[in-house]
C-alpha cells in the first residue's frame, strides 16, 4: 500500500522537480496549486456534477493556463531581481491562495467522494482501495509521457537545452523565458492530475498544501532532481516510510516520520540517489 | 557593494532622546492599547532584525524563526510549570533556541541556497508534530496536544511587559549596528559580494554564517519568551504556525532586506496592518500576501532601498551628517 501511495507523492513531486530542474527555482507555492487542482475537481463534482477524473478535460488547459500567466508575468521578472525574490514570492502567493480557499470553501475538510473511490481491489490475498491503485497507474502514465515528451518533441528539447545551460541555449535562439513559462505550465498540469488523485485518496483542508509540499521536497531531494525516475522512486520512498511509520508508532505520527525523514535525506545524501 | 556607515549630527544625542522617551511611556500615561502597538513593535522590530540579519546580510532564507520563538516559549512555560518564577525562564528559552539552532544546522548548512530554505521550512512543522504528540510536564489543559497556561505571569503588569520588549527592540538594533561594523558583519558582507574571494581571502564562511543562524535564533527565542509571557498561554498550532514568518518576512521586506533601517519602518508598518486588517480577518492575510508580492516585484530593495535612490533622500542625507 505504500508503494501505491508513493505513486500519488511522484506525481505530486514530479511537477516541482520539473520546475526545480529547469527554472533552478523552488516553488514554495507548489503544495497549494496541487490542492487548487483538487478543489477544482470539488466544484466540477459538486456543482456542476460531472466526474473529477472526466473533469481533467478542462482542469489540465486551464491549470497549463494559470501556470503559464504565472511564469511569464510574475515568476520570471522576480527571477530577474534574485533567487531569494523568486523564493518570497512564491511564499507570498501561496499565503494567498490557502486563504482564498478558505475564504471560497471554508476551513472544512472536503473529499473527493465518489463511488469508486471508496471501493477496493482483491487481489490473491491483499485488498487494496482502488483510489492508491489508480495514483500508482496515474504515477507511470503521467512519467513516461514526460520522458517521451522531452525526447521527442521540439519543446521538450529546448526545456532541456535550457535546464542544461540557460546563457547557450539563448543563444541558440531558445526564447528562455517562454521556455520556462511552458515548463511552469506543464507543472502545473501535472499539479491539476495530481490535485484530483490526491482528492480521491485523503481529504484536504485549504492548508494541507504545505504538508504535501514538504513531503514533494524530500521526494525530489531523495531522487536527485530533475530526475523521472528518481523522483518515482523517491514518492515510493516516501510513501512506503510515511505507512510503515503509520503503522509501527499510529496514525499520529505518520506524518512526522516522513517530515524526519526530509531532515535526514538533506543531512545524509542532499543531492539525492540520481543527482548530478 | 561599498558599505558606508554615516553618523549623525549632533552625534547620539537624538538617538539616546528617543530612547529615554520611548522607556519613559508606561509612566507617562499613555493609553493602554498604544503601550500593547508599542509592545508587539517591539517584539516583531527584534524577530524582524534577526531575519534581516540572515536574509539580508548572510544570504540565508530562514524559513523556520517559528521554531525558535515556539521552542523558547516552551522552555519557558515548562519552567513555569516545574515551579520556578516566570523571569527566570527567559534565557534559558533563547539559549534553548541557539542550541536548537546549532543541532539543525547540521542537515540544512549542507548545501546551500534552495536547501538551507528547505530544511528550514521542514524544522517548524516537526516540531509541531513533536508537540502535538508529546506533553513535557502536567495534564491536559486544553486543546490538542501541549498545551499549557504560563503559570505566575497574571501579577506581571502591562508596564513591565513594555519594558522588556522595549529593551529587546532596543537591544537588537544595537546588536545590528555592532555586528555589522564587526568582523562578522565585514565578513557576511564579503560571502554575500562574492563567497570564493571571501573564502580565498581567510574568511571561514561556514563559521560566519553559522554563528549569524545561532545569534539570530538566540535573540528571537528571547523575543519569543516575552511574547509567550504577554500571552499568557502557548500551544502548538499557533506556536509553530507559519504566520511568525509570515510577519516577519512581510516587515523586513516592506522596510527593506539587507538596510538597517528597514525592519523599524516595515514594522512600524506592519503592526499598523495588523491592527488595521484585524476587521476583515478572513481577507487580512490574503492583503498581506498580495502586498509582500507586489513589494519584491516593484521594489525588491524595500522601502528604504528604494528611497535610498532618490534624490531628496541623498541631499537629506548629505544634511544630516557631517560628511
Amino acid at each position: 500500500m505504500g508503494i501505491l501511495l508513493g505513486g500519488l507523492y511522484a506525481v505530486i513531486a514530479l511537477g516541482l522537480s520539473l520546475v526545480f530542474g529547469v527554472v533552478k527555482e523552488i516553488n514554495i507555492a507548489h503544495g497549494d496549486l496541487v490542492i487548487l487542482g483538487s478543489y477544482f475537481g470539488y466544484v466540477a463534482m459538486s456543482v456542476i456534477g460531472i466526474d473529477p477524473i472526466l473533469s481533467l478535460v478542462i482542469g489540465i488547459p486551464l491549470m497549463f493556463g494559470f501556470g503559464f500567466v504565472l511564469q511569464k508575468y510574475i515568476l520570471n521578472r522576480a527571477f530577474k531581481i534574485s533567487m531569494d525574490a523568486t523564493l518570497i514570492i512564491a511564499f507570498g502567493i501561496s499565503i494567498i491562495l490557502q486563504n482564498v480557499f478558505q475564504l471560497i470553501w471554508s476551513p472544512m475538510s472536503r473529499g473527493l467522494t465518489t463511488s469508486y473511490a471508496l471501493s477496493s481491489v482483491t487481489a490473491g490475498p491483499i485488498r487494496v482501495p482502488l483510489a492508491y491503485l489508480l495514483d500508482f497507474i496515474v504515477a507511470i502514465v503521467v512519467m513516461l509521457f514526460l520522458r517521451e515528451f522531452m525526447r521527442r518533441t521540439y519543446l521538450g528539447k529546448a526545456i532541456r537545452a535550457a535546464a542544461q545551460d540557460r546563457k547557450t541555449a539563448h543563444l541558440m535562439g531558445i526564447n528562455t523565458d517562454q521556455v520556462y513559462a511552458y515548463t511552469f505550465g506543464i507543472s502545473m498540469a501535472f499539479a491539476a492530475i495530481a490535485g484530483i488523485f490526491l482528492g480521491l485518496t485523503f481529504p484536504f483542508t485549504p492548508v494541507s498544501g504545505m504538508s504535501f509540499l514538504i513531503i514533494a521536497l524530500g521526494v525530489v531531494v531523495l531522487g536527485g532532481m530533475g530526475s523521472i525516475l528518481g523522483t518515482f522512486i523517491g514518492g515510493i520512498a516516501f510513501g512506503l516510510a510515511q505507512t510503515l511509520g503509520g503503522y509501527f508508532f499510529g496514525l499520529a505520527a505518520q506524518m512526522l516520520v516522513a517530515y524526519t525523514m526530509v531532515l535526514v535525506v538533506l543531512a545524509v545524501i542532499p543531492r539525492g540517489i540520481f543527482g548530478r | 557593494m561599498k558599505t558606508t556607515f554615516p553618523r549623525l549630527r549632533g552625534g547620539l544625542i537624538p538617538a539616546i532622546v528617543v530612547i529615554v522617551v520611548l522607556a519613559l511611556f508606561p509612566v507617562m500615561g499613555i493609553p493602554r492599547q498604544w503601550l500593547l502597538y508599542l509592545f508587539l513593535f517591539f517584539i516583531y522590530l527584534a524577530m524582524s532584525n534577526m531575519w534581516n540579519l540572515l536574509a539580508g546580510y548572510s544570504g540565508l532564507i530562514s524559513l523556520c524563526p517559528a521554531a525558535f520563538i515556539g521552542l523558547a516559549g516552551y522552555t519557558m512555560t515548562v519552567m513555569t510549570w516545574l515551579g520556578l518564577p516566570y523571569y527566570t525562564g527567559i534565557l534559558p528559552g533563547a539559549i534553548v533556541a541557539a542550541l536548537f539552532a546549532v543541532l539543525i544546522s547540521i542537515p540544512v548548512f549542507r548545501l546551500k541556497g534552495i536547501y538551507f530554505a528547505i530544511g528550514t521550512l521542514v524544522v517548524p512543522e516537526i516540531l509541531r508534530y513533536v508537540f502535538l504528540l508529546w506533553r513535557p510536564v502536567g495534564d491536559v489543559i486544553y486543546g490538542r496536544g501541549a498545551g499549557y497556561t504560563v503559570k505566575g505571569v497574571s501579577a506581571v503588569t502591562q508596564a513591565q511587559l513594555y519594558w522588556f520588549a522595549f529593551a529587546i527592540g532596543i537591544a537588537s538594533v544595537l546588536l545590528m549596528r555592532y555586528i555589522l561594523r564587526s568582523k562578522l558583519g565585514t565578513g557576511l558582507a564579503a560571502i554575500r559580494d562574492n563567497d570564493v574571494t571571501a573564502a580565498s581571502s581567510g574568511i571561514n564562511v561556514f563559521n560566519l554564517k553559522l554563528g549569524s543562524f545561532v545569534i539570530s535564533a538566540f535573540v528571537t527565542g528571547l523575543a519569543g519568551t516575552i511574547f509567550y509571557i504577554y500571552q499568557g498561554y502557548i500551544e502548538p498550532a499557533s506556536a509553530f504556525s507559519i504566520r511568525w514568518l509570515i510577519t516577519i518576512m512581510l516587515a523586513t521586506v516592506i522596510g527593506g532586506e539587507g538596510t538597517e533601517e528597514g525592519p523599524i519602518v516595515g514594522t512600524i508598518i506592519v503592526v499598523f496592518l495588523y491592527f488595521t486588517l484585524a476587521r476583515y480577518a478572513e481577507i487580512s492575510l490574503i492583503i498581506q500576501g498580495v502586498i509582500l508580492v507586489g513589494i519584491m516585484l516593484l521594489a525588491p530593495r524595500g522601502i528604504i532601498g528604494t528611497l535610498r535612490k532618490t534624490r531628496p533622500y541623498r541631499s537629506l542625507l548629505k544634511l544630516a551628517t557631517r560628511r
